[in-house]
């Protein structure tokens, strides 16, 4: 029997049995509808739930150590009531003070940005958008959000440990990861840290391949792929960069477990602790484990991005009435992203004492990068450009994310550069470029799509006048926190530093801190206000009473407004058009399941 | 809008059928053995890596010169080593064929074949672990390296380390693909794949299969050969 | 349907393919160990002759795997979209490889440059046993101390 047949039977057989199941009767237990749900909607709101509470833990961490940065003279009585022995006498300890930061950095790059972003919109978003019923393996779907579950679970017990989580840095860097006597959370902590991030490149792989599974194989009728929503195009690359670039980090964490625990030395050479004298291990190089690290981390950086990126162009084209501007040319550089993303790691490491040569060649294929990202800015703009633009929260988010990505980005060209980034190098510039242009407008990208889907998602409407307040005052705080950072590294304030007013250098900046961490704390709260509006709109939002309240073209819109398992009633809609024919032909939309009319012109 | 031309263009991807032609689950074995590529890549090229950052490196025909059975001291290097790539290499062969009996949904013969491959992965094993017995034996080990560059001099424990790290990643892999090939083994035996009609699921096993073969093509070449 | 059935046609590959293939196999990794062999026997300072044998392997393990890959594992008889999303991606070994020995390369270089310590170590013979000879294959060296 040849594969199609069998393909064809398969697919048959899938449908027949969720027709049974709407049509006739719902034996859902709550165990199965809420917990171990294989329904890509329910995993879609774990993932989104389970980051929201990493967001706070991480956003919170960040709150702390702002505090011993804007007032590292004074004492806060209650940090020992919540911290107790890390801040002993209201001042948080050295040891915890990096222990936040690196647990602030790992949670919300891989915790919160990738799992609660990619995660929950590739789960939601794919089936929907592009006529499936389902993942193409639910089981494995379930599986990838249980095991993200159960690294969270040993990411959080290790904050727990005597000795506290890892604090060498998000990064990892041996030897501080790799020799427990390095430091106090160099021991349990850095084990737990391990245990749990490889837990997630689990989850990320078994959740990466079911998205391209999914997107390659089990589109509906008539949605070829370029008809796909810049959505899908944004999670398909995300997908593949996170299939290619994971495992290397795994192989680079293996390696990390053997230096830690079996005598070898695969990073170490030359070492001398103090306490324990000098040891053994002789002929490793920690600049691999740097390589290894930024093979990923360097795509990680775009497996973020990317999400947001493809929500922000399907938004922005919703919210203008307009069609995406230069569809093919989105595309494109959404490809061109994903392929140099795997070109250009090395940039992060032009002071390890890497070879100068390969360094040049890494700032070309550096710089190159800033040809596609230029390409989507202004297809953003043109899109913008003479649209009948509609200001809902989704909307001023998404132009929020295109405002950041260019201020970020910008600085980017900067720190790609070799010579400059000598200077650059681990200071605020570099902490002010990448929160702008990777976490900040991340989430942007990722509230942008929370308030445009939530009604799908919920059937209700989050408020609006709570939506706008969150985003003016994100907005504003975000730039207030991270401009003024720039000016802070040009003068050479290093980043991971404990306390700035001991430095006869960087005094000058102490107000300028106190001023950086009141804004942190502010946008902090105001967080807390959209977390506010998130569970109360679930429950107590206002109705939504049409099928498609944005009047948007794309598939998830013609399901039912609180669609069950299996997405349609009836047949899946078949397609007929690319996702974005607004304002063609006096008409306002015309969905993608509408047939092309015999009079229509072309696009 | 072009609708009726380029016929097969719009059928392959068209949507609603796959643009392979192959089910989702061998799209995603594909991608998931892509992926384990990246794994066993990485290894290697680290492995590489920190041989091109030392100055010498032990000669693995001085390392792996033993053999089973043989008396103490005996010199017969790539000997045992080509004894196990041959081994994998049947076993892949026995592999293909049962993928193939299962096209002709040729129950004995998926049977047949898949026992021989099984066989052959456990003799693999069995070998691997006579050697890596003996190397310990030798004093190698993570962290420990008894043997001498090619020139003489004291060599890093890394030659030892990489060996280990990288053959075992290996090894768990022909370990965890036995188990796959008994599972098999089983449902055909229990006519699981006569039942559904297609015997997919064995060409799947298959892949991952010729998979571990593939990798050890380059572990064999990168420790043993160069 | 038509589609369907020459695919099906396509799907053996045959058993004379898999004959061919397994010879074919046999043979390369035959030729690669007579070079193995060859190169015992040359000795270290000729760098350029163990160079180029050393080449002619990986060209040889290459073409290894891509019989494996293309016949066994029958990546030649699916569509051709299928194999360019295997292939294409593969070819960020390219880089991957090249920066990555290249790298280490340069910090070799770098500590024998910088680090007069690490340069001294690769230069001082350690013992041998028996038959003091500095090269070639005797018997390795078989230091006696348990490394468990």
């Amino acid at each position: 029997m040849s594969n199609e047949a069998v393909l064809h039977a398969s697919v048959g057989a899938h449908h027949e049995a969720h027709g049974d199941e709407h049509h006739e009767h719902h034996h859902d237990t709550f165990i199965t509808k809420y917990v171990f749900s294989q329904d890509h909607k329910m995993i879609a709101k774990q993932f989104l739930i389970t980051g929201m509470v990493w967001a706070v833990l991480g956003g919170l961490m960040s709150v702390l150590f702002r505090l011993q940065l804007g007032y590292p003279e004074s004492t806060f009585p209650w940090l020992q009531d919540i911290l107790g022995k890390w801040a002993e006498g209201g001042k948080i300890t050295p040891a915890a003070y990096y222990a936040l930061v690196t647990t602030h950095g790992t949670v919300l790059v891989f915790f919160v940005l990738t799992a609660g972003l990619s995660g929950t919109f590739a789960n939601f978003l794919i089936p929907l958008q592009i006529g499936a019923r389902d993942m193409a393996s639910p089981f494995m779907n379930m599986l990838s959000y249980w095991f993200f579950f159960a690294a969270s679970i040993v990411m959080l017990s290790s904050l727990f440990v005597e000795t506290g989580p890892f604090s060498g840095g998000w990064t990892a860097y041996p030897p501080l990861s790799a020799l427990g006597d390095a430091s106090p959370g160099s021991k349990s902590g850095m084990d737990l840290w391990i245990i749990s991030m490889a837990l997630f490149v689990v989850s990320s792989l078994l959740g990466g391949l079911n998205y391209i599974a999914t997107i390659l194989n089990m589109r509906t009728k008539g949605m070829s792929m370029t008809r796909l929503p810049l959505t899908i195009w944004a999670l398909f690359f995300t997908a593949v960069l996170g299939v290619l670039s994971f495992p290397v980090l795994l192989s680079g964490f293996i390696l990390l477990i053997f230096d830690r625990n079996f005598g070898t030395s695969f990073y170490l050479s030359d070492i001398f602790i103090n306490g324990v004298g000098a040891l053994p291990n002789e002929g490793g190089s920690a600049i691999l484990f740097q390589h290894l690290f930024w093979f990923l981390g360097h795509p990680e950086v775009y497996i973020i991005l990317l999400p947001a990126m493809g929500m922000v162009s399907e938004i922005m084209s919703v919210n203008s009435r307009k069609p995406i501007f230069g569809y093919m040319a989105m595309v494109g550089s959404l490809f061109a992203i994903a392929i140099l993303a795997f070109l250009v790691w090395a940039h992060h490491m032009f002071v390890t004492g890497l070879n100068p040569l390969l360094g040049s060649v890494f700032v070309l294929l550096t710089l190159l990068i800033a040809v596609p990202s230029a390409i989507k800015v202004f297809n953003w703009l043109t899109t913008l450009w003479r649209g009948n633009v509609r200001f809902t929260p989704g909307m001023l988010f998404a132009i929020g994310f295109v405002s950041l990505f260019i201020s970020g980005g910008l600085t980017g060209i900067w720190l790609g550069n070799s010579a400059l980034d000598i200077h650059l190098h681990d200071t605020y510039f570099v902490i002010a470029h990448f929160h702008i242009v990777m976490g900040v407008a991340s989430m942007f990208g990722m509230f942008a799509g929370i308030y445009h889907w939530f009604p799908k998602m919920y059937g209700r409407f989050m408020n609006d006048t709570l939506a706008y307040i969150h985003f003016w005052v994100t907005m504003a705080g975000a730039y207030l926190i991270f401009w003024p950072m720039h000016y802070q590294g040009l003068a050479g304030m290093p980043r991971r530093y404990y306390d700035f007013s001991v430095w006869e250098s960087f005094k000058q900046f102490g107000e300028l801190n106190q001023f950086i961490s009141l804004v942190a704390m502010i946008v902090f709260a105001v967080q807390l206000l959209f977390l506010f509006n998130f569970f109360y709109s679930i429950f107590k939002g206002r109705r939504v009473a049409t099928l498609n309240p944005w009047g948007a073209n794309t598939l998830e819109w013609t399901t039912p407004i609180r669609p069950g398992h299996g997405n349609w009633v009836g047949e899946i809609p078949e397609v007929h058009r690319w996702a974005y024919d607004y304002g063609k032909d006096g008409k306002e939309f015309i969905s993608q399941d509408t047939p092309v009319g015999a009079d229509e012109s072309h696009h | 809008m072009a609708t009726t031309a380029t016929a097969t263009t719009t059928k392959l991807w068209g949507g609603g059928k796959s643009p392979f032609n192959v089910e989702y689950g061998k799209v995603m074995m594909w991608y998931f053995l892509m992926s384990d590529a990246f794994t066993f890549g990485a290894f290697l090229i680290s492995y590489g890596t920190i041989r091109f950052s030392t100055n010498g490196w032990p000669d693995p025909n001085e390392v792996f010169r033993s053999f089973p059975f043989a008396p103490e001291g005996v010199h017969a290097p790539l000997v045992f080593v080509s004894i196990m790539t041959f081994i994998l290499i049947i076993s892949s062969v026995t592999m293909v064929l049962a993928v193939q009996a299962g096209h002709n949904m040729d129950k004995k013969r998926v049977v047949n074949n898949l026992i021989w491959t099984i066989i052959g992965g456990a003799a693999f094993l069995g070998c691997q672990a006579w050697e890596w017995n003996h190397l310990h034996h030798e004093g190698a080990w993570w962290g420990s390296n008894p043997f001498l560059n090619h020139d003489g001099t004291a060599s890093s424990t890394n030659f030892t380390n990489y060996f280990f790290t990288i053959t075992g990643f290996h090894g768990f892999h022909v370990f965890s693909g036995v188990i796959i090939n008994i599972i098999m083994l089983i449902m055909t035996l229990a006519d699981k794949f006569e039942q559904r009609g297609h015997y997919l699921m064995i060409e799947k096993a298959g892949l991952y299969w010729h998979f571990v073969d593939l990798v050890w093509v380059f572990v064999f070449t990168c420790f043993y050969l160069i | 349907m038509e589609h369907t059935t020459e695919h099906h046609e396509h799907a053996g590959g045959g058993t004379k393919e898999i004959i061919k293939v397994t010879v074919i196999l046999t043979v390369l990794t035959i030729v690669e160990l007579i070079l193995g062999f060859w190169m015992i026997d040359i000795p270290l300072d000729s760098q350029s002759l163990r160079l180029g044998i050393k080449g002619t392997i990986v060209i040889l393990m290459m073409a290894k795997a891509f019989y494996i890959v293309a016949y066994f594992m029958h990546l030649k008889h699916e569509l051709k979209n299928l194999i360019m999303t295997i292939v294409v991606p593969l070819a960020l070994f390219i880089w991957f490889i090249t920066a990555f020995l290249y790298d280490g390369n340069s910090f070799r270089n770098l500590r024998n440059t910088y680090d007069p310590h690490f340069k001294e170590q690769s230069t001082i013979k350690v013992e041998k046993k028996e038959h003091g000879t500095t090269e070639k294959h005797e018997a390795a060296p078989v230091k006696e101390h348990g490394g468990h």
